[in-house]
């Protein structure tokens, strides 16, 4: 029988003759009758298919998950979901999930054990390695920062200051610069703004749902979007402008705008009196920033920055300069200096605290469970060298340097390691070197599938229940988009667990009791989340049905202030243009030009750089059989590539290429693109599954990680992700 | 008796493919089998380049191909204007399939049927709106009833330009999309 697959109708369809007569299964008017018959049930949680936790409800049939929508009121998703909401709700059902608590066997060879002699065993080797090395051997590494309450408890008991997150692969430069620059996170109010720019930021690939509605409100408002970025990346297609620029010097083209807005007279002189220090420490360093200069390094003709400069001046304080995520800020040796200009960009254009400029979020204080805390214990200086005098005395200890663990494995520094839902074996830099974490005297991972990391180096697999099984605690809702209104909101419990996993406070109170930590373990979900929501005044029956629930103090407008005085949490109260702790510590306070780290040179060289598909959460949802298969319907796997230089090698759309590093050498198919700046390839940063056991995963395209050492960046300890360099050649070589 | 129509505002869309997965977890469909999917067309040269994203599904025809070359009747036209599958009756022969200009239909591998966009028939009846339409971010897609004077795809349709894919084809689509 011929197969027939569903073309482009576009090119038109071949006919072809193809009959095959097959008995009937089911009516769809039995279907109807059949589903209306099912007991329907509706409940509210959070989704788990990126860090954004939109709200959502999902719809049960006879118990078992039929579908996902967006929860209407939660400030998130408003009613929407994109694709990874559907999907995530579907993966529950994943055969691919670790059924149980797995105690390794061999080389990727692991046998089920019970959750007792799971505890047991854990308990006893992790007391034997504080006792032999203090607890400052042991590291809990996670994504962050969703495990830290309970996380603490046991490093606080063990004595150990090593709470590590996966954040030098994503915001860290950001996270870092604003707590010195404003001592606080602002957020594009983007519904109300009437100038928007976006750069490299995908709005359109990292969603929140309700800020894509917002952007596009706005633009039907009749306000301009303008997107910077080497590819013409998603939110480029509603976008007025798509401004390609050369990877690794956004900075320069900052640099350049600001020289434009001070230049010309053109900035808030009223916000930079009153709310700004350090602005002439900057302006001094940088006068020779002009538009001509930066048009040398980042290809952005001069008269396009003067352009954008002076629109985004004329929209003030309606205009801003996205504050940005993870693009940008964990890639080159000038991620921080550019995440500092973003600051002084928005501060020029003095929109802080105000409408359609920067906004907070709008927070809710919630109540906590009084816990008896452990003994406090000495702890010695991190190991990793986050915050510690004569390492990386800048870097956030909050955050981390996860990227450097290996290495302490290696030189017998780190003796246990927890693991909870973090796969720095596929999302860290450089996996081969990532697998030397297996050589620790004990390797926890707390996953919910068999990810890379579980599968390479755990010694012991404690399955997590899946975020449609476990109830968390409540969240005060906000952040990357504005709200008015502060939200609380809650990921409950939706399903009867389809395996034998626990939630995370069960697998650490199994744990504790083993080395004689109970007691500080000694409280249930359900009293946090009492506690928590006291001063809100709601009951718990009525957090459960809505799931999300709004309350009425509003965001307001304008600058901090305290006794007539600027009351930021900085040194000075205000926007710090010049950063003190980068200055004691020997680096520059102010950003000043720094060139990347490398740069392609000859006709096979490209930089290679990464993004986040519009369906995919890196690689967390890389072993979604629903979001795959949207992979395998549009090719997305392939590398993007300029027309010009494909040309120049002879590649074709399509064609099959090598990849080439330092590090590794791979194969892939290329996408040819008119879409791409030259001087680079892009790759999505979803792909390149290598553990086995997540089949769907498995062996599917290639990822940046494979081609990059693992580096750290000096001042906020990002790994530099686009910091390398690679050949590409046609075919197999 | 409603009067379904759709109207795709396709510059809108970024494509997220939220309304494929919305619709498969709708209609429970294998993560392989999808009623709706994107047409990407690039075009323009580097640094001007641009990429348009045309979502497509069954366009609930007026005259609808697939339904005439069906010779036993599955493929019918309900009074509200959506074209489904009776399953009892399809045989499986597949000359939907080829009839179809929009290539709009897949087979369904477990039923043997050659499935399509139902227009979410079976909800749209209770008020709802299909779940391509409700789930989208960037309100790309409008659903309604052209009999009701009030609606606001009445209203879209009456102040916009609109367009049909291919209209030489005679095929009279119940989906129309936005003239930018």
């Amino acid at each position: 029988m011929q197969k027939i697959t569903r073309r482009t109708f576009l090119k038109g369809a071949a006919a072809a003759g193809a009959v095959g007569a097959i008995p009937v299964y089911v009516g769809f008017n039995q279907f109807v009758q059949m589903a209306e018959k099912s007991e329907i049930t509706i409940k509210p949680t959070l989704c788990n298919g990126c860090t954004n936790m939109c709200g959502m409800f999902v719809y049960l049939k006879n118990g078992r998950v039929w579908k996902a929508e967006g929860h209407p009121i939660h400030l998130k998703s408003r009613g929407k979901l994109c694709a990874r909401g559907h999907g995530m709700v579907a993966d529950v059902y994943n055969p691919d999930r670790v059924p149980g608590p797995m105690k390794r066997v061999g080389e990727m060879k692991f046998e089920p054990i019970t959750w007792e002699q799971a505890f047991e065993e854990i308990g006893e080797k992790l007391k034997n390695i504080v006792d032999n090395y203090t607890g400052n051997a042991v590291v809990w590494m996670e994504h962050g920062v969703r495990g830290k309450r309970y996380a603490d408890i046991l490093l606080d008991f063990i004595g150990s200051p090593n709470y590590i997150t996966h954040y030098a692969t994503c915001f860290t430069s950001k996270t870092n610069v604003w707590a010195n620059m404003v001592g606080d996170n602002l957020y594009g109010d983007h519904e109300n703004s009437k100038y928007m720019l976006f750069v490299g930021r995908n709005f359109a690939g990292g969603i929140i749902p309700n800020g894509m509605n917002k952007v596009l409100k706005a633009k039907e408002k009749g306000a301009k979007l303008v997107v910077v970025d080497p590819r013409y990346c998603e939110l480029a297609i509603v976008a007025d402008e798509w401004v390609p620029i050369r990877p690794g010097t956004d900075l320069a083209f900052f640099l350049a705008l600001a020289h434009v807005l001070i230049a010309e007279n053109l900035y808030s002189r009223s916000f930079v009196r009153s709310y700004v220090e350090g602005f002439d420490e900057f302006w001094n360093a940088n006068r020779n920033c002009t538009p001509e200069w930066a048009e040398e390094i980042t290809g952005i003709p001069a008269d396009k920055t003067r352009q954008i400069a002076r629109e985004m001046a004329g929209a003030a304080p309606e205009s801003f300069l996205e504050t940005g995520y993870h693009g940008l800020n964990a890639h080159y040796r000038n991620s921080v200096q550019q995440a500092q200009m973003n600051v002084i960009i928005n501060a020029l254009l003095g929109n802080m605290f105000k409408k359609g400029g920067l906004l907070p979020a709008a927070e809710l204080k919630l109540g906590s469970l009084d816990l008896v805390a452990p003994p406090a214990k000495t702890k010695g200086p991190r190991v990793d060298g986050a915050g510690v005098e004569g390492k990386y005395p800048t870097v956030e200890p909050s955050r981390g340097i996860p990227q450097l663990v290996p290495q302490l494995v290696e030189e017998g520094k780190v003796k246990a390691l927890f693991i909870y839902h973090y796969n720095p074996l596929r999302t860290g830099p450089d996996p081969e070197y990532q697998k030397k974490m297996k050589n620790a005297e004990l390797v926890v991972s707390i996953p919910t599938d068999w990810n890379e990391t579980s599968l390479h180096t755990a010694h012991y697999i404690l399955p997590e229940s899946y975020f449609l099984e476990r109830t968390e605690l409540p969240v005060s809702t906000g952040g990357n988009i504005t709200h008015e209104h502060p939200q609380v909101a809650w990921r409950q419990q939706v399903i009867e667990p389809v395996h034998n996993a626990k939630p995370l406070l069960e697998i650490l109170q199994g744990i504790a009791a083993k080395i004689g930590a109970r007691r500080y373990f000694d409280f249930t979900v359900e009293q946090q989340v009492k506690a928590m929501i006291k001063p809100l005044g709601i009951t718990v029956e009525r957090l459960a049905k809505a799931g999300c629930l709004e309350f009425p103090a509003a965001v307001e407008e304008g600058f901090p202030l305290f006794n007539g005085k600027p009351n930021l949490k900085t040194p000075s109260g205000k926007v710090e243009f010049s950063v003190g702790n980068y200055k004691v510590n020997g680096f520059s306070g102010v950003p000043r030009w720094i060139p990347p780290q490398v740069m392609p040179q000859g006709d096979d060289e490209f930089r290679l750089i990464h993004g986040k598909q519009p369906w995919h959460s890196h690689h967390i949802t890389c072993n979604n059989p629903y979001l795959m298969a949207i992979t395998q319907a549009y090719n997305g796997t392939w590398m993007w590539i300029n027309s010009d230089r494909a040309k120049k090698l002879g590649i074709k759309n399509g064609d099959m290429v090598t990849v080439e590093s330092s590090k590794a050498k791979k194969q892939i198919n290329v996408r040819v693109t008119e879409l791409l700046h030259p001087d680079c390839v892009w790759i999505p940063s979803a792909y390149g599954g290598f553990s086995e056991k997540a089949r769907t995963a498995y062996g599917v395209g290639i990822n940046y990680n494979d081609f990059i050492p693992a580096m750290v960046e000096p001042i906020a300890g990002s790994v530099m992700g686009q910091e390398v360099i690679v050949k590409v050649k046609k075919g197999r070589v | 008796m409603a009067n379904y129509v759709m109207l795709i505002d396709a510059s809108r869309c970024t494509g997220c493919s939220a309304c494929r997965v919305a619709c498969q977890m709708q209609w429970q469909l294998k993560p392989d089998m999808a009623f709706n999917w994107l047409e990407h067309r690039e075009y323009g040269e580097f640094p001007h380049a641009k990429l348009a994203i045309t979502p497509v599904q069954c366009q609930h025809c007026d005259n609808a191909p697939c339904q005439k070359v069906c010779p036993t009747r599955a493929t019918y036209k309900r009074s509200d204007g959506i074209v489904l599958i009776d399953h009892k009756k399809c045989i499986g022969c597949k000359y939907c399939m080829l009839a179809c200009p929009y290539e709009a239909r897949t087979m369904d591998n477990e039923k043997h049927v050659p499935e399509k966009c139902k227009f979410c028939a079976g909800f749209v009846e209770k008020g709802e709106v299909p779940a391509c339409v409700s789930t989208c971010m960037n309100e790309v897609r409008l659903f309604g009833d052209l009999d009701d004077p009030n609606s606001k795809i009445n209203r879209v349709m009456a102040a916009n330009n609109v367009y049909q894919l291919m209209p030489e084809k005679g095929t009279k689509p119940r989906i129309y999309y936005l003239k930018r």
